[in-house]
């Protein structure tokens, strides 16, 4: 057997584009699957976290004596249970995890810095018992002056959230502390000859909102700690080997002993890749010996997990007659919340990315403010940087009189063109996307009175990195394929696909699981569009092994050398005439005999995936503006993305379809709204208002296929780059209809309305 | 490394070489993989290996790859160190 032989039977697809039903529908829809709140256990207590009322606060004191003593209360943990954690960035840049600051997200210590920050943890026999305990913990504040908004945050006479913060990446270094945790900047090429080249120059402002990411399960677990100090957790996150790598350094236990179970999960979006309530779980079941579940409410979620930053933006681009850009500028302010580590970076590197721009300067503020601290949300940082780059553009475009698809596409970047983070590109697909825009027929489409037409790109790398796999054949020849990816949008279907293609045999005989930290190598998050490639990849790998090992073993059935074998169509095959003349064997037969030719089937991988393609879209939208309320309607909306090959392309349409009615939410409607004292005042989906279907046409998702040879079917993530573009398409389309530039999102109808009657008065 | 073969191209982020290269944002070096490059570099300047393989994603020739000792570097490849992204 050799890599060639099964390379060659990979090329017929018969399985890789086909679109069976999905594994996890009838539990889903019976209700029966188990998401993290679904875990009951014998004995389990009821776990409720005290938040901190104030925006900003020092906590003077925290007297928990009264709740300990209320009869049915188990356990009660502060951050005094919590070990202390050393003072330093460790890790990728854009997550740069400081545990300093993470443990005090977790639980507060010597201030609290936003509403909701939890102060205290509670583990009682009811829930109606640990609300009674919550309120009986006696926390003395002293009320501090905060700061919400990100530019009021970079004032010099901003109340501070930390004394100490100098800001990183200034030289020399300043001498008085600020909320500004962080400066960055990257530069392509000469940028004042550049913009001396122009014929045109557009600079402008933006704002954008901090948005959550509206998953509809809050987060939720249960934890079980033994005597010994080994335990269980089930959870709903995005990746449960981060949770309990998270967690054990949190907590400053092994590893070893903590197993993860991954629940079902009801949406994640990025938000589900870090810890809020794990590491309590643990330290109340540890303290009490019990099991403890805990969840949160929705009006939790919105005030103590992350949403991603708001910002505030200066984009400056410059461009000839005849819409070559010669040289791009830009400032990103992000909100990174209460602690540092906004997606400011990502903002940095994605701005300018789809195009090949000679001259290009970007600089990022890592901002922090009495708000939750900002959490990974789709692509983060990139839709917010696009807001403003790809309104600029289309101002651009408009300027010039030039079809604004067409500009883009005389500037899209391809194979050689440098990045401003200094490698050149080495994948296409970007043209491709902006191509079968045009070719669109509803492009050319005329539209009504008060209708415009608005287009914007987008860019994410996208993702590689560790996963595992393992898949084993039954006695009966059905295959069990198992790894360490949590399924948040279809990746039981796809990796059972994969396998049923590699191996020949019917989809319906491969079954997909997400296995436990116990069962399964590492896996790295579901997160930055990373699993179809990267534990796909793995799934593959483990399949080809399997498929040598049956060869290995049909050899060994005929009494012939295994290089006289192939595996073709699920069966394996002599090679030639010349090996002699058998009956092709079928899984199931060669499974059947798997105890004489040397036991169990099976096979694991696990790989570091290197040469992931990045993900391009192209999206268009239609919209009408009501003149008289400023209320925007989305008429038509067309995304187009390179999704390198779609394995399953329903799932890849839902991913597209998704990824657009959350920008689209981003661009209308979604925002955080405080009111004067620094406290949210729209925390639930009755005043946090997420489109709806019945908002909304039917997105229409152009695949476009250009294959990464890095993957073995050519795979590229696509789960993130679809929400870069509405929100500036949705604008561009305003302008469009109705001649007024929105610069601040949401572009919600007082905010439309107010911008039309600013224009009339004008 | 055959005879005579152009070395790659090894480049840093100006904030990346402020910090641990002496500003040096540029090097030429021999290598066949990965971790013969950071080898090398970190012979150059004593612990920057472990900084490397901790904070960093590594485009060879444009391609992303997280550390992985094992990515071949041809003669003449760019190598770009570029700081980790993470996903949502």
């Amino acid at each position: 057997m050799n890599d060639a032989v099964v390379t060659e039977s990979l090329k017929r697809f018969k399985w890789v584009g086909t679109r069976p039903i999905r594994p996890d529908g009838v539990p889903k829809v019976t209700g029966r699957a188990l998401y993290g709140a679904d875990m009951k256990m014998a004995g389990m207590l009821h776990g409720r976290i005290l938040r901190s009322p104030h925006a900003h606060a020092l906590i003077k004191s925290i007297d928990t004596s009264k709740a300990e003593k209320l009869p049915g209360v188990k356990a009660v943990v502060t951050a005094a249970d919590f070990p202390n954690q050393k003072f330093e960035y460790i890790g990728p840049e854009r997550v740069a995890v400081n545990f300093w600051h993470v443990t005090r997200n977790i639980m507060a210590r010597e201030k609290v810095l936003y509403e909701g920050h939890a102060v205290a943890g509670v583990a009682a026999i009811n829930p109606r018992i640990a609300e009674e305990a919550l309120a009986l913990i006696d926390v003395e504040y002293e009320v501090l002056p905060h700061v919400i908004d990100v530019d009021a945050a970079m004032a010099p006479d901003a109340p501070l959230l930390f004394d100490d913060m100098i800001t990183r990446g200034v030289e020399p270094a300043p001498t008085k502390p600020s909320n500004v945790s962080k400066r960055l900047e990257f530069k392509i090429g000469d940028l004042d000859a550049g913009f001396a080249s122009a014929d045109v120059v557009i600079e402008k402002e933006f704002k954008t909102a901090a948005v959550h990411q509206a998953y509809i399960e809050p987060h939720a677990c249960v934890a079980r700690i033994e005597a010994d100090g080994q335990g269980e957790v089930w959870s709903s996150s995005q990746g449960h080997f981060q949770m309990r790598a998270l967690t054990a350094q949190i907590l400053g236990i092994k590893i070893g002993d903590l197993r993860f179970y991954p629940a079902e999960i009801g949406g994640g979006f990025g938000g589900k890749t870090v810890t809020y309530l794990e590491p309590v779980a643990v330290l109340l079941s540890k303290k009490s010996g019990l099991p403890v579940r805990l969840m949160m409410s929705r009006e939790e979620v919105f005030k103590g997990s992350g949403p991603t930053s708001g910002s505030s933006m200066w984009v400056k681009i410059g461009v000839k007659r005849d819409g070559t850009l010669v040289a791009a500028d830009g400032i990103f302010k992000f909100q990174a919340g209460a602690f540092p580590g906004s997606p400011v970076m990502n903002g940095c590197l994605c701005a300018f990315a789809p195009y090949d721009i000679p001259n290009q300067r970007t600089v990022g503020y890592d901002v922090v403010s009495n708000r939750p601290k900002a959490a990974a949300y789709r692509a983060p940082g990139s839709p917010i940087s696009a807001f403003a780059v790809e309104s600029v553009l289309d101002m651009c475009a408009r300027k010039i009189g030039m079809d604004p698809l067409e500009m883009r596409l005389k500037n899209a970047a391809k194979p050689g063109t440098p990045t401003i983070f200094g490698p050149k590109h080495a994948h296409g697909g970007y043209a491709e996307t902006i191509q079968a825009l045009l070719n669109h027929p509803a492009y050319k489409t005329k539209l009504g009175p008060n209708q415009g037409r608005g287009v914007a790109s987008g860019y994410w790398f996208n993702g590689g990195g560790e996963s595992s796999a393992t898949l084993q054949v039954n006695a009966d020849g059905t295959v069990l394929v198992a790894t360490g990816s949590p399924d948040i949008g279809g990746s039981r279907a796809s990796m059972a696909l994969m396998a049923a293609e590699t191996l020949g045999v019917d989809y319906n005989q491969v079954r997909a699981i997400v296995a436990d930290t116990g069962s399964i190598g590492y896996t790295h998050v579901t997160g930055g569009s990373r699993v179809t490639f990267a534990t796909g990849t793995a799934v593959v790998n483990a399949t080809k092994t399997v498929v040598k090992d049956l060869i290995r073993r049909a050899a060994l059935i005929w009494d012939v050398d295994p290089e006289g074998v192939i595996w073709e169509d699920g069966h394996a095959k002599p090679a030639g005439a010349n090996v002699g003349e058998f009956k092709p064997l079928s899984l199931r037969e060669i499974a059947a005999k798997s105890a004489a030719t040397g036991g169990p089937i099976t096979a694991a991988a696990s790989v570091n995936a290197g040469g992931q393609a990045p993900g391009f879209t192209t999206q268009f939208c239609d919209v009408e503006v009501d003149p008289e309320t400023g209320k925007v309607t989305i008429l038509r909306f067309v995304a187009a993305q390179d999704v390198g090959r779609a394995i399953h392309p329903s799932y890849v349409e839902g991913q597209i379809q998704g990824g657009v009615v959350q920008g689209i939410g981003w661009a209308l409607n979604e925002e955080y709204i405080y009111n004067a004292k620094g406290l949210l005042d729209n925390a639930g989906f009755l005043d946090y208002r997420c489109p709806v279907a019945s908002d909304l046409p039917m997105i229409e998702a152009v695949l476009v296929e250009v294959p990464n040879p890095a993957h073995p079917y050519g795979a590229k993530g696509v789960g993130e780059v679809n929400i870069c573009a509405p929100m500036a398409a949705i604008a561009n389309a305003i302008e469009r209809a109705v001649g007024v530039r929105m610069p601040e999102l949401p572009m919600s109808p007082p905010r439309v309305l107010a911008a039309l009657d600013a224009a009339k008065a004008a | 490394m055959t005879a005579g073969a152009a070395p790659a191209r090894v480049v840093f982020t100006s904030g990346f070489s402020a910090r641990y290269t002496g500003g040096v944002r540029e090097f030429a070096i021999e290598a066949k993989n990965l971790r013969g490059v950071i080898k090398v570099m970190d012979a150059k300047f004593p612990g920057l290996g472990q900084t490397l393989e901790d904070e960093t994603t590594v485009a060879i020739d444009g391609e992303l790859f997280e550390i992985d000792f094992l990515a071949p570097v041809k003669p003449g490849a760019e190598v770009f160190f570029i700081p980790k992204i993470e996903g949502g």
